[in-house]
């Protein structure tokens, strides 16, 4: 029939470097003699100048390509500024939540020794939660504060560095050598000493070294103690305990899970040595929250993350777990794929050059969803006129565009202000269930926050308050919105009311329940039950003025500021809101990949177009072949079975020409890559069936 | 000096240990030969290695202690045993003449510890003697080790090598006949109540002398008969816990509260009769060592804040949604038998009648089952001895007994605590391995938000990896032993291939909980988890 195919197939079957029993070994050519000794490598001390210049060039240039470099060196560098500008924002805050713990445990450490611990080892139990990452940053604080203090310093071990007893001491005594002296100093350490060279785990040599640089507290920290082998911890802790009267140790165990889980963990010999104090790290999720406040509501915020992108983010902050670290970073990416991929961001920059305005780039805006919304309203209000200028006229097109780009900015700004608002009036109004920022902030980039019941229900609230807490929350409010609404005003007004009025007390509106009065009335054996206004005094009468003036002004600011994003006019320059590179990104599926490319092998090949038709066939890759086959079988698989199934598929393409030889190795080829990807085993249970051990779409 | 003077001047410091210290000092009296070897033992805390350096320092003869458990290797501890004879021997900066500080076998040690006893001025050529502290206690020692170090002192006869054990010898231990033994056994009722008595009474402000010496004798006894000594407690144990309850045990006589029956006085029993709870709460706590103690800011406070309610334990961690979910199919892997599957987790049976009385038959019959297999191993391990041979009983007899024993019982979803059930015997009760892809079809049915169109969605499998990756490093669910070759080896390794076994490593009842709270009943999938 065709001999192509299965020339095909052999031709894909070739290009497995990686089973090929017998090669020739052909060194690679080096201009030495074999006989000379290779040359030594040397420590290149520095490689930063490298890092740097390429920096720009990882930028492409867009539109085509036509991009001048001048737009892509500014893309690149109003993407650096601006991102540092966020790190600095995000470390600030990370600093500031670590701040509570970093000096109780360091008042910890000062503040105890084996004598104020019965003669136990003095221990900090940090548990950090799912908030892993979180220790490394309070270990690196506290190691600068001792170091900075004279007092000692933090040797951090983790459960890698510890696979026996022997290794986990030198790298211990190595960290803390190197902690103060540096690499070198360790070197110089271990020469320089009077007396015989000790062996490396000789904690001898930590004694030394405490003795020679007055060390009065070492803290050894254990960063997943969880991890650490029980048995291993013991041994390192009896050994600290025999030593601790004459190295000054503290030990400080990071626990994931809680103290009652880790020590019933460790046996009652190793808990006897230990005594100490607990400590609790903040939750990542509370972290995670403010990060994200501080990122999307500044008041002098250039570029925002759009709904699908905070959902997502969010989403997988509380689904899995997600350090504040890893948040960001998720982050970055997403302001890193808006730099890279919009030649709009250029926008961002702190001055647009003029040189923009021509060409591709004023057709880029032209093209833009925004812009067409943008010209149908300007041609339903009538000015048909514009739109044709925008067309037609480079000039005034990015004129316009600037002014509304900036434009867009502001609202977003004030939508995020609005947001603030809220949240800041939610925690008065709300009980005990908090709506988070990132949840309003979701309503409110989709643009639904201004209808929906949160606000609803908080103005309803704020309704019914009393004048005096009305002026606490009137206190907290964030003082730009002063400006834009009424607020200002509004304040004064309530302050000579209650001034005017300060015998009566709190003074209480019309809405309060306090100020209605429930009827009864019997008719016909039925109890009629009738709300009714209660008589209001003067007072009562001129603060509900007061307050529905406050609720008019509310609610006209809300309908004003709190409008989807999406309807403004190049939203697209300055809201990042594109979903799948994110999720490409950090949410890989390497087994869904695996899978499909070998049930489909044609999504990912490029091969002759009859492909499409059977479902199995010949013209496939022997390995997908023999996948599909596996995947129709049971949890037994007899291997003779497989092979004349396998056989069958190419016996039936090509008849009669086809070559047993060529496809008993093709079968053996595919079955070895099977293994390899670890989805059969060889069955214990009859030694000519395989095991099946991995189903499809799990 | 006479032993019985060494004796003498040491019981003052450290009573009740005259025998020993006079034994101690007749053998190793600078003045009479010496035995070669010497074996002291006894339990922790029986004052060894105190009585020998006493003994020692107070005869004034050059010595030198090792403390074995500091030694990481058989060479270390021979180093150091140089090391520290040259110290002892004021020779320390002449090592460069001893093998370079080197010692790598006991051979060589022989030499190198005669040639710097040797060395020593003829006026302070004597009795030199090496104490090993813990020696049974030795890491990777050889077989031959002690019974080595033993003979040193047969070649060099100026050496004296005492050995200090922690547990008592086996006979003839070191291949060597009458070596002498001095054994150091724990202190008895009276000398433990006499070594706390000698030592000072914890202050407690506010009580006066006469009232602390007539109740703190009683008090002694009365915290050793209840709590130290049933549970063969040392003497550090004792004095901390009379430290602890001292100031409990006496508030109400600080307090000044009237003592019952018209008396003027607090007198012991009446104290001991208003503090019974105390004993009951403070004291099995005070047995267990825990690495937070509990707060005892002022004693009065905390005794009455104590009785009032007991602690709350502190809240267990919560993990997100997701990785709880996975950590909730890895428990029911675990714990329901794998040719049950198709009746606990098939989506195709699941919400008819019949499936869920056939469901909860099952978890009845499983339930009772393992009690029984309970019961049988139980009964196995008392009369193992005249039980010859009967043969395997396959079979699970379930009596009428058995069973209402088994529905009196309450959840048997307590299980698995540590690594210890991974190994034991196979039965529902215990953990067991289970296969990845196991965990992944039972996630999928037990999922309570299930994904509106099963066909439709990207498989999960490859998001689960990744928490399960943390789900091990919290040790939470651990690689099965046997398929890694000792999962505590390799903590680098990561690996999760399709067919590797897992554990999962926590006990049942905080996973219940934390299942119910993202909406996910355990029980229904476990023996018995529902009745």
């Amino acid at each position: 029939m065709d001999p192509d195919g299965l020339e095909d197939a052999l031709e894909l079957a070739r290009d497995r470097s990686q089973y090929q029993g017998v090669y020739v070994y052909q060194p690679a050519k080096s201009g030495k003699a074999p006989s000379e000794r290779p040359s030594k490598r040397r420590k290149v001390s520095s490689t930063g100048n490298g890092g740097q210049q390429s920096g720009a060039h990882c930028f492409l240039p867009l539109l085509d390509g036509e991009e001048t470099a001048e737009c892509v060196q500014l893309r690149h560098d109003t993407y650096k500024q601006l991102w540092s500008e966020q790190e600095d924002k995000i470390q600030e805050i990370l600093e500031d939540v670590d701040a509570g713990v970093l000096t109780d445990v360091l008042s910890f450490v000062r503040g105890t020794s084996p004598q104020t611990c019965n003669g136990c080892i003095p221990t900090a139990l940090v548990t950090v939660g799912s908030n892993v990452s979180s220790l490394s940053r309070l270990l690196s604080r506290l190691n600068d504060q001792l170091i900075t203090s004279g007092e000692g310093g933090v040797v951090v071990l983790e459960s890698g560095d510890a696979p026996n007893l022997k290794t986990s001491l030198k790298n211990i005594i190595r960290a803390a050598v190197t902690n103060t002296e540096g690499n070198d100093g360790y070197q110089k350490f271990l020469t320089d000493r009077s007396g015989p060279r000790l062996l490396g785990y000789d904690l001898d040599l930590l004694h030394d070294y405490v003795q020679r640089k007055g060390t009065k507290k070492l803290v050894l920290a254990l960063r997943d103690s969880e991890a650490f082998d029980p048995g291993l911890l013991t041994d390192l802790l009896s050994l600290f305990k025999s030593w601790l009267d004459r190295i000054p140790f503290t030990v400080l165990l990071g626990i994931s899970t809680s103290v009652e889980l880790f020590e019933s963990r460790l046996p009652r010999s190793c808990v006897a040595m230990l005594q100490g104090k607990h400590f609790e790290v903040q939750e990542a999720g509370n972290c995670v929250d403010r990060i994200y406040e501080s990122l999307q509501a500044e008041p002098s915020g250039k570029m925002w993350l759009g709904r699908n992108i905070t959902s997502l983010l969010f989403e997988r902050a509380s689904d899995y777990f997600l350090t504040p670290e890893a948040f960001s970073r998720m982050v970055k990416y997403a302001y890193m794929s808006h730099f890279f991929a919009n030649p709009l961001s250029t926008f961002l920059a702190d001055s647009v050059p003029s040189v923009m305005s021509r060409g591709r780039f004023c057709e880029a805006i032209r093209n833009l969803p925004s812009f067409r919304m943008f010209c149908e309203d300007l041609v339903e209000s009538g000015s048909g006129n514009e739109v044709l200028a925008l067309l037609e006229n480079n000039e005034h097109l990015f004129e316009q565009a600037l002014k509304h780009f900036e434009a867009g900015q502001q609202n977003m700004r004030q939508i995020f202000q609005a947001v603030r608002l809220i949240y800041s009036c939610l925690q008065y109004t709300q009980g005990t269930k908090k709506t988070s920022f990132s949840d309003l902030s979701v309503k409110a980039l989709s643009g639904e926050l201004s209808e929906s019941p949160i606000v609803d229900d908080m103005l309803a609230i704020v309704r019914t308050l009393d004048s005096k807490k009305l002026g606490q929350v009137l206190e907290t409010l964030p003082k730009e919105m002063f400006d834009q609404i009424s607020l200002g005003e509004i304040q004064v007004e309530l302050r000579i009311l209650q001034d005017k009025y300060a015998e009566f007390g709190p003074l209480r509106s019309e809405y309060n329940i306090n100020n209605s009065v429930v009827k009864t009335t019997v008719v016909q054996q039925r109890i009629q039950l009738s709300k009714a206004k209660a008589n209001l005094p003067e007072h009562d009468i001129e603060y509900t003025k007061i307050l529905d003036l406050l609720i008019g002004a509310l609610q006209e600011y809300f309908a004003e500021t709190l409008i989807p994003p999406q309807d403004l006019f190049l939203h697209e320059a300055f809201l990042f809101d594109l979903r799948n590179p994110l999720k490409e990104t950090f949410v890989p599926r390497p087994r869904f990949a695996i899978e499909r490319a070998m049930t489909s092998p044609f999504d990912y090949l490029f091969s002759s177009p009859d492909a499409s038709g059977a479902r199995i066939s010949a013209k496939q890759p022997a390995t997908a072949i023999l996948y599909q086959l596996y995947l129709e079988s049971g949890v037994l698989v007899n291997v003779h079975d497989l092979w004349k199934a396998f056989h069958g598929v190419f016996e039936t393409e090509q008849g009669k020409k086809c070559d047993d030889r060529i496809v008993m190795t093709l079968f053996y080829g595919a079955l070895s890559d099977l293994k390899s990807f670890g989805i059969i085993k060889n069955s214990r249970k009859k030694t000519d069936h395989l095991a099946k051990v991995a189903w499809m779409g799990l | 000096m006479q032993p019985i003077d060494v004796a003498c001047s040491l019981s003052a410091q450290w009573p009740c240990r005259e025998v020993q210290t006079r034994q101690l000092a007749s053998l190793l009296h600078p003045h009479l030969p010496s035995p070669p070897a010497l074996v002291v033992h006894g339990i922790s805390a029986t004052c060894k290695s105190t009585i020998i350096r006493g003994v020692l320092s107070t005869l004034e003869i050059p010595h030198a202690v090792v403390r074995s458990t500091e030694c990481i290797t058989g060479r270390h501890l021979l180093t150091k045993i140089l090391w520290n004879t040259l110290e002892a021997l004021g020779q320390k900066d002449e090592w460069e003449k001893f093998g370079k500080g080197r010692c790598e076998h006991v051979s060589s040690l022989a030499v190198l510890l005669e040639e710097c006893l040797a060395s020593r001025p003829a006026e302070k050529q004597g009795k030199f003697v090496l104490v090993l502290d813990e020696i049974d206690r030795q890491r990777e020692a050889s077989h031959t080790l002690l019974s080595a170090l033993a003979r040193l002192g047969e070649i060099i006869p100026s050496l004296c090598v005492v050995l200090v054990l922690g547990s008592s010898p086996r006979p003839l231990f070191l291949q060597d006949a009458a070596v002498p033994h001095i054994s150091f056994p724990p202190y008895t009722r009276k000398e433990s109540i006499d070594i706390l008595l000698a030592s000072p009474v914890p202050v407690v402000e506010g009580l006066l002398d006469k009232v602390t010496s007539r109740i703190y004798p009683h008090f002694v006894a009365t915290i050793y008969d209840t709590l130290v000594g049933p549970t063969a407690g040392s003497i550090p144990s004792f004095l901390s816990i009379c430290e602890r309850l001292w100031p409990l045990f006496v508030v109400p006589v600080v307090q000044g509260e009237a003592p019952p029956g018209g008396n003027t006085e607090w007198d012991f029993s009446h104290l001991l009769l208003k503090n019974r709870a105390l004993f009951r709460h403070q004291g099995e706590s005070a047995l267990v060592h825990r690495i937070v103690p509990e707060e005892s800011s002022g004693p009065i406070k905390t005794f009455k804040a104590s009785l009032a309610t007991k602690p709350a334990p502190s809240a267990l961690p919560s993990l997100p949604y997701f990785s709880t979910l996975i950590l909730t199919s890895a428990y029911l892997a675990s714990h329901t038998p794998q040719r049950l599957d198709t009746i606990f987790f098939s989506k195709f049976s699941s919400s008819s009648l019949s499936a869920r009385n056939k469901r909860a038959h099952h978890r009845r019959r499983l339930k009772v089952l393992s009690q029984a297999q309970a019961e049988d191993r139980a009964a196995a391990n008392k009369d193992s001895s005249t039980l010859n041979k009967k043969g395997k009983r396959t079979k699970t007899r379930i009596t009428k007994s058995t069973l209402s024993s088994a529905f009196a019982t309450s959840s048997a979803t307590t299980s698995a605590t540590g690594g210890g059930g991974i190994t034991g015997p196979s039965t529902i009760l215990t953990a067991r391995s289970f296969p990845l892809e196991r965990l992944l079809a039972i996630y999928h049915a037990i999922d309570p938000n299930p994904p509106a169109n099963p066909i439709r969605t990207s498989a999960v499998a490859d998001s689960i990896y990744t928490e399960l990756a943390t789900l091990r490093r919290l040790r939470l669910v651990v690689p099965a032993a046997g398929h890694v070759g000792g999962a505590s080896m390799g903590s680098g390794n990561t690996s999760a291939d399709a067919g590797e076994k897992w554990c999962v490593n926590v006990s049942g009842d905080w996973i219940g909980e934390l299942a119910k709270g993202i909406g996910v009943e355990v029980g229904e999938w476990l023996a018995g988890g529902l009745d």
